[in-house]
């Protein structure tokens, strides 16, 4: 296996000692697409920005397609393409232009510009606009020619930051269409965030979720939804005075023997892991009525990646969080200036 | 082309015609961005115009006071705007910065295999470009307003030089705030702080002669004043060498260390 993106203790402390990211071990082998995955401000841009040179680690080491990035920045550069979340285009210019600068930035030998952009614009389906105004293009547009722009100069790795935020669903589907192609087509190597769960399941061939800057599972989807033991059952309840119920409930299912786990999500909604969910859900029923609980609803389905999340961080990956909010004010303001 | 059979054969191409490529690069886009904004030419046109026309009437009798340097104060005068001018394109030139930050534009260029100086030096390069239509602008339109040169040719060159020479000063400022100072209002505040006392305490728009006592003592040592003297000496008495030399290996030294001071902030802010 030849390893493409190794990193080993990795660690950033801001002033003030706080630590973004705390001693993170993985590696990415060459030619996956690697998830990496977790809540707002668990380190994920932070690692990200050490990965391509941006930030310097504190302490620990990183290396991309075995270049060190304190040691050799200029190298790694050279090697990976980078498309953060801000979709920075520049807006005063055509596409094409856009993508010649990066071209010139990347020193990509000049007889060969005119047919990578071509080719890459090509990717993205973007040839008929290449030579209007970026200021005319619409979010998915800019998003792609964002991604042509990281793919310009061929990078060995591509690190993308959270492609499809903010993009309708047929966009989303396009990029992540792209993305595998990518891979399959050229041998990409693609590490990817992204707070859409279903995406990440159906893409990655390997996801990591950091929380608090600690990787906490890594793993296939596959056998992280597996480890996880099954099926998820989601009720809403409540006591036979009609209350709310709280923690205690959560805790008298917990104590059932075919629960594996029980999280209270929020006033008397609870996520249940089961072994066996067909079997487990009549039990489940008669146990609480036993105790004097009345289940209004009860549903069952099987693991997926967001129960995966929020077993291992006790939270669910909400768009709406600190980072988004401000993502969105600075959007508005960039359409409000024009 | 030594530049491109190194990158061919995947090494890396280091040196000095690479970093003047990327600087070039960087440069090249925010003429691009210069040359879009209809507006803003428009503007730079007529702008001169009106301060030609508007001051040079309001203090035309000022002229008449006994010692006054100049034939008119149009004449006294032109040189100053030119300066004006520079000093307000070159101290804005860190705005750019502080939009690209915001933009994610300026990452784009970092996470690039260029060095960070080119980044600083393409965009004061840019601003010294501006700077120098700017003032070629302004120095037609004050020929035809009937404001004498007396150096010639050669001396329009050497005028737009020590413009831009300049224009670098004040842009390796703003640059140097701008790798500080990451927002916007705070730059702002920053620098238009600075630019009204710099102006008037300088010799752009009244003579040193006519300034207190306390002023003009402030106007020798305002960094205008090496740009003014020696403009002014082309426009009204010619090749002036002493004033000429002095004024422009002063602001050379001034422009260069704050090119390097620039490039050292920008550096250190985004290691």
């Amino acid at each position: 296996m030849n390893v493409a993106i190794e990193t080993d203790n990795l660690s950033k402390t801001y002033g003030m000692g706080i630590k973004a990211v705390d001693g993170v071990s993985f590696s990415v082998a060459a030619g996956e697409i690697f998830g990496f995955l977790g809540p707002n401000g668990a380190g994920k841009s932070t690692t990200i920005m050490m990965l391509t040179t941006l930030i310097r680690p504190t302490s620990g080491t990183a290396k991309v397609m075995g270049i060190d990035v304190v040691r050799d920045p200029q190298g790694v550069r050279k090697t990976i393409g980078y498309v953060s979340q801000d979709i920075a285009v520049d807006e005063n210019l055509t596409g094409r232009e856009n993508l010649r600068l990066q071209a010139e930035f990347y020193h990509v030998p000049r007889s060969q510009i005119g047919e990578r952009i071509r080719e890459v614009l090509k990717m993205v389906d973007l040839e008929d606009r290449a030579d209007d105004l970026v200021s005319s293009y619409s979010g998915g547009m800019r998003k792609r020619l964002d991604i042509a722009e990281g793919l310009l100069h061929r990078p060995k790795v591509l690190f993308l930051d959270e492609p499809t935020l903010g993009l309708d669903i047929q966009t989303r589907r396009r990029i992540w269409d792209y993305v595998r192609r990518l891979r399959d087509e050229h041998g990409l190597t693609i590490f990817v965030t992204t707070h859409y769960m279903e995406e990440a399941d159906s893409l990655c061939d390997r996801i990591a979720i950091i929380d608090h800057g600690k990787i906490v599972a890594e793993g296939s989807p596959e056998g992280l939804k597996k480890a996880l033991g099954g099926d998820v059952i989601s009720l809403k309840v409540r006591n036979s005075a009609g209350e709310i119920c709280g923690d205690g409930v959560g805790r008298v299912i917990e104590k059932m023997p075919f629960v594996q786990r029980a999280i209270a999500e929020s006033d008397g909604i609870f996520t249940v892991i089961v072994r066996d969910g067909e079997k487990a859900v009549p039990r489940l029923l008669s146990s609480l009525s036993e105790s004097g609980i009345t289940v209004d609803s009860i549903t069952l389905k099987r693991a997926s990646l967001d129960d995966v999340f929020l077993h291992y961080t006790g939270r669910e990956l909400r768009e709406d969080g600190g980072k988004s909010e401000f993502h969105r004010m600075r959007t508005a303001l960039r359409r409000a200036r024009k | 082309m030594c530049l491109l059979t190194t990158c061919e054969e995947g090494g890396s191409p280091v040196g000095s015609s690479t970093f003047l490529h990327d600087t070039w690069w960087v440069c090249w886009r925010e003429l691009k961005h210069f040359a879009g904004q209809k507006v803003r030419i428009v503007m730079m046109l007529v702008q001169p115009v009106i301060w030609l026309t508007l001051m040079g009437n309001m203090f035309e009798r000022m002229a008449m006071v006994p010692g006054f340097p100049a034939k008119s104060y149009l004449d006294f005068m032109a040189p100053g705007i030119i300066v004006m001018v520079t000093l307000f394109g070159g101290i804005f030139g860190g705005l750019s910065v502080v939009w690209d930050r915001r933009l994610g534009f300026l990452q784009k260029m970092l996470a690039a295999p260029i060095s960070r100086s080119a980044v600083v030096m393409g965009k004061m390069f840019a601003v010294a470009v501006q700077t120098a239509v700017q003032g070629s602008i302004i120095f037609v339109l004050a020929r035809l307003l009937g404001v004498g040169f007396a150096a010639g040719p050669w001396g329009f060159l050497f005028l737009i030089a020590l413009a831009m020479l300049l224009s670098l000063v004040f842009a390796g400022i703003s640059l140097s705030l701008s790798a500080v100072l990451t927002t916007h209002e705070a730059l702002m505040a920053v620098v238009n702080f600075m630019t009204m006392p710099l102006m008037f305490s300088s010799n752009a728009m009244m003579p040193l002669d006519m300034m207190p006592r306390w002023l003009r003592a402030v106007a020798r040592v305002n960094p205008l004043s090496y740009a003014i003297n020696p403009m002014r000496s082309l426009f009204l008495s010619g090749w002036n060498w002493q004033e000429l030399a002095g004024g422009g290996l002063m602001l050379l030294l001034c422009a260069s260390v704050m090119t390097l001071v620039a490039s050292a902030l920008f550096e250190r802010s985004m290691a």
